[in-house]
C-alpha cells in the first residue's frame, strides 16, 4: 500500500472507529485518559496488523476483539478496576430524576452516587467475558452473534453471560428501582 | 415495614434469560411469541421487564463529548502514529539498502569459505585414522616393558620350581 493510501485508509479507520474505541475502553476504565490511551493504542495496532485481519469475520468485530483484549489486558495489569468516586460525574445516568424524584438535592446526589457505586461494584465482581457480553450488549448495541465473535464463543454462551449479569445487575439494584 | 426490595418479585425460572433476551431485542421470532403469550397472563415477568426497561438504559448513560474533545483525540492519535513511524525509521533506513545485497553477499561467502577449506585441508582428513607407535607416552611404553619383564620373572620361577621338582625325584630316585 503506498504512503498516500495508508495514510487515507488511517483516517477513514480513526475517524469511524475511535469513538466506538473510547466508549468501550471508557466502560472498562471509568477513566477518561486511561480510555484515550488505551483506545488510541487500540486504533494504532489495527493500523499496524491490518494485514492479519483474514476477512473470515467483519471488520468491527475484529477491531472490537482487539479493543476489549487490551482492555482486558489493561485491567489485568491493573488488579481491579476503580470506583468512581461519589458525585464526580453529573451527567451520569444515575442523576436523572427517575430514581429520586421525592428527594432532595443532596439526597439525589447521594443516592444517585450510592446506585453509581453499586454498579461499579456488582460488575467488577462478575468474571471478565461475563462483564464484556454485558457491556458490549447494554453499551454497544452489539448483538449477540457479533459478541460470540469477539470473545470467540458461542452465542449460547454470550446468553448465559447476559442472563446472569442482568440479574446480579438487577438483584444489586433493587432498592434503587 | 417491608423494604421496595423484599416487595420485588422474581420473573418465572424458566422465562427469566428469555425475558432479558426479550428486553433486548434478541432471540428468534418464536421466543420472542412465546414470550409476549407469557407476559399477557404473568404479572411477575411483567414487573421483571419494567425493572429491566428502567435500570438498564441508565446504566449505559453515555457521557457526551465536545467536538473539540474529538477533534484534540484525533490529533493525538496522528501525532502517536508519526512518533511511531519515525521510531522505526532510523533503524529501517540502516537496515533496507542493506537487505539488497546481504542475502547474495552471505551466500557468497559461505560458498568461498567452504571452497577454501576444501582446498586447504585436502588429503589432511582421513576417517580413522592410526595412531603411530612413536606417539604413544613414554609412560605408557615404560609400562608395557615393565609387564615384560614381569613376565620374564615369573617364568624364571616357574623354572626354577620345575628344575627343584626334577633334582627332588632324581634325588628320591638315586636313594
Amino acid at each position: 500500500m503506498c504512503q498516500k493510501g495508508e495514510s487515507q485508509f488511517f483516517e477513514v479507520l480513526v475517524r469511524r472507529y475511535m469513538e466506538k474505541a473510547f466508549r468501550i475502553a471508557l466502560d472498562f476504565t471509568h477513566n477518561v485518559e486511561e480510555a484515550k490511551d488505551l483506545s488510541q493504542d487500540a486504533l494504532l495496532r489495527a493500523f499496524s496488523r491490518i494485514q492479519q485481519f483474514d476477512g473470515r469475520s467483519s471488520f468491527y468485530t475484529w477491531f472490537y476483539r482487539l479493543v476489549v483484549n487490551i482492555c482486558l489486558d489493561h485491567t489485568r495489569r491493573k488488579g481491579k478496576i476503580f470506583w468512581e468516586r461519589l458525585g464526580d460525574e453529573p451527567e451520569d445516568g444515575f442523576t436523572r430524576k427517575e430514581l429520586t424524584d421525592d428527594m432532595s438535592r443532596p439526597d439525589r446526589e447521594a443516592m444517585a452516587g450510592e446506585a453509581k457505586r453499586r454498579v461499579d461494584q456488582t460488575l467488577e465482581a462478575m468474571p471478565k467475558k461475563q462483564r464484556t457480553a454485558f457491556l458490549l450488549r447494554n453499551h454497544q448495541g452489539l448483538s449477540i452473534a457479533d459478541i460470540a465473535k469477539v470473545l470467540e464463543t458461542t452465542e449460547g454462551t454470550v446468553r448465559v453471560y447476559l442472563h446472569r449479569a442482568v440479574a446480579a445487575l438487577r438483584q444489586s439494584l433493587l432498592e434503587f428501582v | 415495614m417491608k423494604s421496595h426490595a423484599d416487595m420485588l418479585e422474581t420473573a418465572c425460572k424458566e422465562f427469566e434469560a428469555d425475558l432479558v433476551l426479550y428486553y433486548y431485542g434478541d432471540g428468534v421470532e418464536t421466543e420472542r411469541s412465546r414470550v409476549e403469550d407469557h407476559l399477557q397472563g404473568c404479572g411477575h415477568c411483567n414487573r421483571f421487564l419494567e425493572d429491566l426497561h428502567k435500570l438498564l438504559p441508565q446504566i449505559s448513560q453515555p457521557r457526551e463529548f465536545s467536538p473539540a474533545f474529538w477533534a484534540d483525540y484525533y490529533d493525538e492519535v496522528v501525532e502517536k502514529l508519526t512518533a511511531r513511524q519515525e521510531k522505526k525509521l532510523w533503524w529501517r533506513a540502516f537496515i533496507t539498502p542493506m537487505r539488497v545485497w546481504l542475502v547474495p553477499a552471505f551466500g557468497t561467502a559461505v560458498v568461498a569459505i567452504l571452497a577454501f577449506a576444501l582446498v586447504l585441508g585436502k588429503g589432511s582428513w582421513q576417517a580413522n585414522p592410526e595412531r603411530p607407535v612413536e606417539k604413544i607416552p613414554q609412560e605408557i611404553m615404560a609400562d608395557v616393558n615393565q609387564l615384560e619383564f614381569f613376565k620374564s620373572m615369573d617364568m624364571l620361577e616357574s623354572l626354577r620350581l620345575i628344575e627343584s621338582l626334577d633334582r627332588t625325584k632324581t634325588g628320591a630316585k638315586n636313594i
